[in-house]
């Protein structure tokens, strides 16, 4: 497809490996990941089924952050993780405030957070009566200023914009897992067909509170898993149990290729595709073939006009749930048949490293793509030990691998089978 | 030349399902009462009773976890499959895009929260003994597309959008282009207002002012090509844009930019117009436009602002415009909204003869 060349030329990350991405990806080619005990703000007898996740740990907040607004307005916490991601993308590409004001930002967010403080404000003192929302509006000065009925799901793109003064399309999205995904993806299509020249796009989110892992844990998505301690989360592994949940935030500036060479910007990656799917299958199980997983790849190549044997590296969802992790392969294989090209590829499972950050996963998992692109470095899926018979590829065990990236794919599916597949490629001044 | 020029994208089909009514005419229909809200009567509001799904396309448990927004949004989509199923395409061929409000607080999980508040030392047994298995996905807005994904067999391209008033033109936007760029043949656009809950209110700042608001759903179908057997309503989409605002004093500038843009393609002046749909009560974008007061029209008024639902049932609103049939049909209708938050969207609409591909 012809269009602008869209590069990356920003970045910021906000994970459980701390608030920059030059840490999260030194930690991850280092082979550690930032799993570690965890229960709801609710709980403190240690009961609560699921027992580990990735959180942000605010003791490595680095002192330059300590004045960021985004800690002192009234936000939920994902917003205030994903607007200092946002800040740091923007320092990171080096652009000034008046090159911000004509850019659009695209961010994903997920479920709200209900707070169950807020949800007791609604029940009248006469049990059984339900809930009793003329009651909550007589008491709404009680109601939290950082949960959900105070907070609307955009907030975190509307902030964003108004910080930096933002005139371009303000975007949230919502599906699911594939959030952020999308949004770099839309991102780069506004680019591309001419409609902006400069997008900020990623997403945050967080689920690690009472009410959602407790809905994740019911449906059966989040491992409760005690035999492996903190090295529960293992893609492609045999012993794999569920998704563990991480939180935080990542944006990537998208530029216009002319637009940041014109301004002596250096370019981390090229996005050159992106394709999206629906499985349109089970809302509650990925389809086992991996049909829908592998359109989304294949979109992504035919809109890249890429060869899928052009491709070195797939970042893949990994979600170390039971069923993804089987179609996740099963779609490689079938995009990458030719010539069994799909032994030769590198596949690499972030989520190992830093957990699933839902909505948000996405943007750092580009994020690590981009450099992957740049450094010919792939970071490891880790504690993966005893592969499953199904899942026989090369997912880099354990181990960061250098070889040369050329074109990567990153892949994000979400709930309900809304996937997402980005194609990057390494920067060069000429194709 | 847009993309959308070189591969014209038709709107097909459309649904709706508001205070008005169920049909397109009914939207040109006299404006019921809006009524005070049950928890807060300075408000008035105009509410929808929750559809029933049809059984041969959803199962029954949906009807059950999804939220009344979600319902609405089905209940719209479900319209359309006859007219999707009628196009005969390939299911990676039909690309299904969305704007959905977050699924609000309070929680639906509500057996849960009072088992709590009965027994707050039992908080873990309770939470788990009382919310469903499926709370998860009902609390995700986008789960609403993987029913309609299922049930009408949409394999293809995909975006899910959520931003307030704005997520309608997203949407559209997002399929249209899939058409125009030729990854779609056709495209379902489905949209639903938010619920009228507390945290609609809650999170304005001044919660006894604002739009009388309403509950509603909207879905098109656009297709790339005419449809056999499927109503042709010979509308072209035109042009689109969008643009954002934070400070107040830039609001005229951005929606000038705005209006440029969605005319630009067509190279039209406001005044080429023939049918304009802007909020009643929005000066700004009316002195903008400088039109006649005749020709400003809205759906707003007999529905209540439908949030996410607004733009496509502004657009149904101009497909179902009574009065002379197809040769007295306005040639170019150009909705055009701004929402609380900031967001200004545009789309301008021709009436054309649909045409066979090149």
């Amino acid at each position: 497809m012809n269009g602008a060349r869209v590069v990356i030329t920003g970045l910021g990350a906000v994970t459980g490996f701390g608030f920059t991405w030059q840490r999260m990806w030194s930690e991850m080619l280092r082979g550690s990941h930032c799993i570690r005990p965890w229960q709801p703000d609710e709980v403190s007898d240690g009961s609560f089924p699921v027992g580990f996740a990735a959180p942000v740990d605010m003791a490595l907040l680095p002192p330059h952050l300590d004045e960021h607004p985004a800690w002192r307005l009234p936000l939920e916490k994902r917003s205030r993780y994903g607007w200092v991601a946002a800040s740091q993308a923007v320092a990171d590409s080096g652009l000034d405030a008046a090159d911000l004001r004509e850019a659009a930002v695209l961010s994903a967010s997920g479920a709200p957070h209900h707070m169950l403080d807020d949800m007791r404000l609604a029940l009248a003192e006469e049990p059984g009566a339900g809930a009793d929302w003329a009651y909550l509006m007589r008491r709404a000065d009680r109601v939290h200023a950082g949960g959900s009925l105070r907070q609307a799901s955009d907030r975190l793109a509307r902030v964003i914009a108004g910080h930096f003064g933002c005139e371009g399309p303000v975007v949230n999205i919502s599906s699911a897992c594939a959030g952020a995904a999308q949004a770099i993806g839309n991102a780069f299509q506004m680019i591309r067909r001419g409609e902006v020249e400069l997008a900020l796009a990623g997403g945050a989110d967080s689920v690690l509170n009472l009410d959602t892992m407790g809905s994740l844990y019911l449906l059966g998505a989040a491992t409760s898993e005690q035999r492996f301690g903190a090295d529960l989360c293992r893609p492609f592994d045999r012993h794999r149990s569920g998704l563990v949940a991480g939180e935080g935030g990542g944006f990537v500036v998208l530029e216009r290729l002319d637009r940041a060479l014109a301004r002596g910007a250096t370019p981390y990656a090229e996005v050159v595709g992106y394709g999206s799917s629906l499985d349109g299958y089970k809302v509650t199980a990925p389809d086992p073939q991996g049909r829908g997983a592998a359109l989304a790849m294949q979109a992504a190549l035919d809109d890249a006009g890429l060869d899928p044997q052009q491709v070195d590296l797939i970042n893949a969802h990994g979600t170390s749930t039971p069923l993804n992790d089987v179609a996740e392969t099963l779609a490689i294989k079938t995009v990458f048949a030719r010539d069994e090209h799909y032994r030769r590829l590198a596949v690499s499972a972030n989520k190992s490293q830093f957990g699933h950050l839902i909505a948000a996963a996405g943007a750092p998992e580009v994020i690590v793509t981009a450099l992957s692109c740049r450094e010919d470095r792939i970071t490891p899926t880790v504690n993966l030990h005893e592969p499953d018979g199904d899942c026989d590829l090369d997912y880099c065990a354990n181990q960061a691998v250098h070889r040369s990236v050329e074109v990567a794919l990153s892949n994000s599916f979400g709930f309900g089978g809304l996937n997402t597949s980005l194609a990057l490629r390494k920067y060069r001044r000429s194709r | 030349m847009t993309a959308y020029q070189a591969r014209p994208v038709y709107i097909a089909d459309a649904a709706v399902l508001n205070a008005a009514g169920e049909q397109l005419l009914d939207l040109h229909g006299h404006a019921p009462e809006a009524k005070p809200l049950p928890f807060d009567q300075r408000h008035q509001a105009h509410p929808v009773k929750v559809p029933r799904l049809p059984g041969d396309l959803f199962d029954r448990k949906i009807q059950r976890s999804v939220e009344a927004q979600g319902l609405r949004l089905l209940h719209c989509a479900a319209r359309l499959a006859p007219a999707l199923r009628a196009l005969e395409l390939p299911s990676e061929r039909v690309a299904l895009t969305a704007a959905i409000p977050e699924v609000d607080a309070p929680s639906p999980c509500w057996d849960a929260v009072e088992a709590i508040q009965r027994e707050p030392d039992r908080l873990l047994p309770q939470l788990f003994a009382n919310t469903p298995p499926l709370h998860a996905l009902t609390l995700l807005n986008s789960t609403v597309m993987a029913y309609v994904a299922e049930a009408l067999q949409c394999n293809g391209p995909m975006g899910a959008y959520c931003s307030q008033a704005n997520a309608g033109v997203d949407a559209l936007i997002e399929a249209v282009m899939q058409i125009a760029e030729n990854k779609a043949d056709a495209a379902l656009v489905v949209s639903s207002s938010p619920n009228l809950t507390p945290a609609l209110y809650l999170r304005d700042g001044d919660p006894a002012s604002g739009p009388v608001r309403g509950e509603g759903a909207a879905a098109l179908l656009l297709t790339a090509a005419p449809a056999p057997g499927a109503r042709q309503m010979t509308v072209r989409v035109a042009g689109l844009a969008r643009g954002y605002v934070a400070d107040e004093t830039r609001a005229e500038a951005v929606a000038a930019q705005v209006l440029a843009k969605v005319l630009k393609a067509e190279r039209l002046a406001p005044s080429d117009v023939d049918m304009l749909l802007i909020a009643e009560h929005d000066e700004l974008l009316a002195g903008l436009l400088g039109q006649p007061e005749k020709r400003r029209q809205s759906s707003q008024g007999i529905t209540g602002d439908l949030g996410a639902s607004s733009m496509l049932t502004d657009i149904a609103y101009a497909l179902g415009s009574p009065g002379g049939g197809e040769a007295c049909r306005p040639r170019y209708v150009l909705a055009m909204n701004r929402s609380k938050g900031g967001h200004f969207a545009a789309v301008l609409l021709a009436t054309a003869e649909m045409r066979a591909e090149v």
